[in-house]
């Protein structure tokens, strides 16, 4: 929440005073994105911004389902982890590349979520947590049973990383520079798909499932395809992490890494989408390069500083966190959806002389 | 030879297990929380045992008076502070007490490192039925186990309190117009849910495992669960019942299966789900859901 | 065959029973009242019908279909349409868009032109209620006159055949009240079947050509406004009560 006041104060100031526009000052930041590699930092920054670009799509996939249709998932750890290890398993088995093995990985972690999506979706809140939360657990048990194949407690070693053809100090470069596009295109595609008519009727379910149904709408078969869509990305996200990381674990599938994109959408403003994709990177450059090297703080009260700000975060909102989410909407200066359609139905109007109305 | 160990074990299990998901599903009947920090309170509860039988040693009678009292009162402080303020919000309270959970984690972790810490068991030695070996921890732990839950009946069924957490769990509206106080009795059941938890905790640490470790919370969190939802949720009577098919069920697994040690907790989840799918009532269970 | 048939209905919760062997029909066009006390199982009646609640026996039958047990958004689909009794607007979403969820439903989406412009047909939608002004605003700045129109005009967004109105006057002013009856009449001169469940007896009288009476779950009386007006046993179950 301090860090939306701070956002748009700031946004603000540079409207009004600095007269920048908005869409000005985020082109602004996506050129210093762009361009920052070019400095030279050291790898162990450009690789905190790679895990930054990579946690931006996990953060915006959960928030896509639990800040649009209010089906909260504390086991999303099951997608970043089964995209992990499909990505891996394709590569030790099939021999299959990372460039096709990533995107298999996400559709897997699509299908995943539909398979399961169907039953557990049919519970709501509290259940719907505990449920999601066993999966995990389950997937935990079942790679460690299965270690011949998983390479149990140790888990998958040696996975290409994604540019083994460049040298050693151009493949984080590179990667840099992939993951960003990938998080751009994934961060357009989730933010296109919650403001658009499927969007409207995410909020529907999210503000009153009954009313929902009353209108006709098949609540469940909009909660999977929210839950699928989540899936593909965190999938996404997990496969190429391995990649990175040049490993699969079980480490994937821990409580940690479930409460990864809790911690980012609740600091950023949970609905938003756009919101935990800029925490993403705060919290990573506060988390790696402030708390770690700037002032050394241990990695247990680095957790502790993020939950106990998640609980004041919480603590704070007397609607909850499922109904905030669109009350963050109203703070946008972007458009809502609405208001794109308000602007078609102007021109519309000023090009045929049309019998609209236009609210005072 | 197996057979029996499971009988036998599953017996004391089956014994502590009920009396952990009755914590459970306690604070879950009277206040409608969900309690993600409940297997917290198990884990604090070892810890405290454990620095006044080991660093502070105190005698093993008055570390487990220390730790169900220190664990008592870190629930109800929870319960105070994090929870009763948004209690409407069922999804805020699941959120807010894993990060809870996850704090004394890593507290655990500053204070004690992550290796695992011995905790002594309550009498030495064991004694042999019907070819198993079974310790006098567990017997102790066993008929603890049974007295503390007969009492625990008792109280809620005879007990003014007891009855008011019945009348809470059963109508919460109604209960509020005869003129209980809900919100103090929350904070009362709250209280009585960690000190269960807690003699879960030292119960199962001292008899059973014989050791600490700070992600010792997660076990017993997802166990009660299960339990809770496998008997039945707001039921008292499908607490013991689920919590022996549960422990028969996690030892039949760890026993006949080999090397699946870790599988067992999988298969409790797995269960867990089967029911929340199938039949989300559990067996014995109270709550309708509208839709 | 009758446009809606409602054979021996029965849903009991626990130990209450809600609703007993309830009988009876609804042909097109026609406009139709239920009443009774406070109790009486109208609203639970109302959603045994459209699907939130599943009978314990007794048959639905919708243009000849059965449709008991079906789920609420099925039977949304088919034509059958509902208002809620408190109003249940999508809060945060602009007015707007809250018809626009229903256009989004399978059979909101069979008109192709609602399709590619949902708006234009969802600006109608606002017209029709005078909700135009209040486009963008999310519904939960809207007073509650405005939302209990909100609450119509989303239901008639899907084109139903026949729409279940749970006490649309509830909460109105007089004028808002008269401003409503006028709604809906124009609503049934369009051609579209109206049940209504209501307590303002007065404004339900002028509007509907029939009315159920019910007590305690069962239809105790059935007749036009006048006949019942008369009843016996329904002056009884009004007795002091009449609006």
């Amino acid at each position: 929440m301090v860090k939306r006041y701070f956002r748009a104060a700031y946004l603000s100031f540079l409207v009004h005073v600095v007269d920048i526009p908005p869409r000005f000052f985020a082109f602004l930041i996506f050129i210093i994105f762009l361009l920052f590699p070019i400095t030279g930092p050291p790898e162990s920054i450009l690789l905190m911004m790679i895990i930054a670009n990579l946690m931006a799509i996990y953060g915006a996939s959960w928030d896509l389902l639990v800040g649009r249709t209010g089906q909260i998932s504390l086991g999303h750890a099951l997608f970043f982890g089964i995209g992990a290890y499909a990505t891996a398993l394709l590569y030790v088995y099939l021999n299959l590349q990372p460039w096709a093995t990533i995107f298999i990985a996400a559709l897997i972690g699509f299908v995943i979520a539909l398979l399961i999506g169907f039953p557990c979706l049919r519970v709501k809140g509290p259940y719907l947590a505990l449920v999601t939360m066993a999966f995990p657990l389950i997937m935990t048990g079942v790679v460690y049973y299965f270690k011949d194949i998983t390479g149990g407690e140790r888990g998958i070693y040696g996975i290409p990383r994604l540019f083994p053809f460049l040298n050693y100090n151009q493949q984080r470069f590179a990667e840099y520079y992939f993951t960003l596009i990938l998080m751009l295109i994934s961060s357009i595609i989730i933010y296109k798909i919650a403001n658009s008519k499927t969007g409207i009727v995410f909020l529907s379910i999210l503000d009153d499932e009954l009313a929902s149904k009353a209108c006709g709408i098949n609540v469940t078969k909009y909660k999977i395809m929210a839950f699928a869509i989540s899936g593909l990305f965190a999938s996404l996200a997990g496969a190429v992490n391995a990649h990175i990381l040049s490993s699969a674990s079980a480490a994937s599938f821990t409580l940690t890494i479930s409460f990864m994109p809790v911690i980012i959408t609740i600091f950023g403003g949970i609905g938003t989408i756009y919101g935990p994709i800029s925490a993403a990177y705060v919290l990573q450059i506060l988390d790696r390069y402030l708390l770690y090297k700037v002032i050394n703080v241990s990695t247990e009260w680095r957790t502790i500083i993020y939950v106990v700000i998640v609980i004041v975060l919480i603590l704070k909102w007397p609607r909850g966190i499922a109904r905030t989410a669109v009350d963050k909407l109203k703070d946008l200066e972007e458009a809502r959806p609405v208001e794109v359609v308000y602007k078609k139905m102007k021109k519309k109007e000023e090009s045929s002389g049309g019998s609209i109305h236009a609210p005072s | 030879m197996i057979i029996e160990a499971i009988i036998i074990n599953g017996l004391m299990l089956g014994a502590i297990y009920s009396l952990l998901a009755l914590g459970f599903t306690l604070i879950y009947g009277v206040s409608g929380v969900v309690n993600m920090a409940h297997g917290s309170l198990f884990m604090l509860a070892a810890y405290v045992f454990f620095v006044f039988t080991f660093q502070f040693p105190i005698g093993i009678f008055w570390a487990s008076i220390v730790a169900v009292l220190a664990t008592g009162i870190f629930g109800s402080i929870l319960y105070r502070l994090l929870i009763n303020p948004i209690i409407n919000d069922e999804v805020a309270v699941l959120v807010v007490t894993v990060c809870a959970a996850l704090i004394l984690e890593q507290a655990v972790i500053l204070q004690f490192g992550s290796y695992r810490k011995a905790v002594p068991s309550f009498v030495a030695g064991y004694v042999e039925i019907l070819g198993v070996k079974v310790t006098y921890s567990m017997i102790l732990a066993f008929i603890a186990s049974l007295i503390l839950f007969l009492i625990l009946g008792i109280f809620l069924s005879k007990s003014k309190v007891g009855r008011a957490m019945r009348a809470v769990s059963q109508d919460r509206e109604a209960a509020m117009l005869i003129g209980i106080n809900t919100e103090r009795l929350c904070m009362m059941t709250m209280a009585i849910s960690a000190a269960i938890a807690s003699i879960a905790g030292i119960l199962i640490t001292a008899s059973k495992t014989g050791i600490a470790y700070p992600d010792m919370w997660q076990h017993p969190l997802y166990l009660s669960f299960a339990i809770v939802i496998l008997g039945g949720l707001g039921s008292i009577k499908g607490t013991p019942i689920g919590a022996f098919i549960i422990a028969y069920a996690e030892l039949a697994f760890m026993y006949l299966v080999p090397g699946a040690m870790s599988l067992a907790g999988a298969v409790v989840m797995a269960v867990m789900v089967l029911v929340l799918l199938i039949r989300p009532k559990g067996l014995f269970g109270k709550r309708i859901e509208m839709e | 065959m009758h446009l809606l048939e409602v054979e021996d209905l029965t849903k009991s919760f626990g130990g209450l029973i809600a609703v007993k062997n309830v009988n009876f029909n609804v042909d097109e066009r026609e406009i139709i009242g239920i009443i009774g006390p406070n109790g009486a199982g109208k609203t639970t009646l109302f959603n045994l019908i459209t699907g939130y609640l599943k009978p314990d026996s007794g048959k639905i039958r919708f243009n000849g279909e059965e449709i008991t047990g079906l789920p609420p958004y099925k039977i949304a689909n088919k034509g059958l349409a509902r208002t809620f009794q408190i109003v249940r607007p999508f809060r945060h979403l602009p007015t707007i868009a809250n018809i626009m969820v229903a256009l989004n439903s399978p059979r909101g989406k069979k008109r192709i032109e609602w399709v590619k412009t949902p708006e234009r047909k969802a600006m109608e939608m606002l017209e029709d209620v005078g909700l135009s002004e209040m486009m963008l605003e999310p519904a939960e700045n809207l007073s509650h006159g405005d939302l209990k129109r909100l609450e119509i005009a989303r239901a008639m967004a899907l084109e139903p055949q026949i729409v279940l109105l749970d006490e649309p006057f509830g909460g109105l002013s007089p004028v808002e009240t008269e401003y409503m009856v006028k709604s809906i009449q124009r609503m049934h001169l369009d051609g579209h079947t109206i049940v209504i469940v209501e307590h303002k007896l007065h404004a339900l009288m002028k509007l509907v050509k029939r009315v159920i009476v019910m007590h305690y779950g069962e239809k105790i009386a059935e007749g036009s406004p006048e006949e019942i007006a008369k009843n016996d046993k329904v002056i009884e179950v009004y007795l002091g009560k009449v609006a």
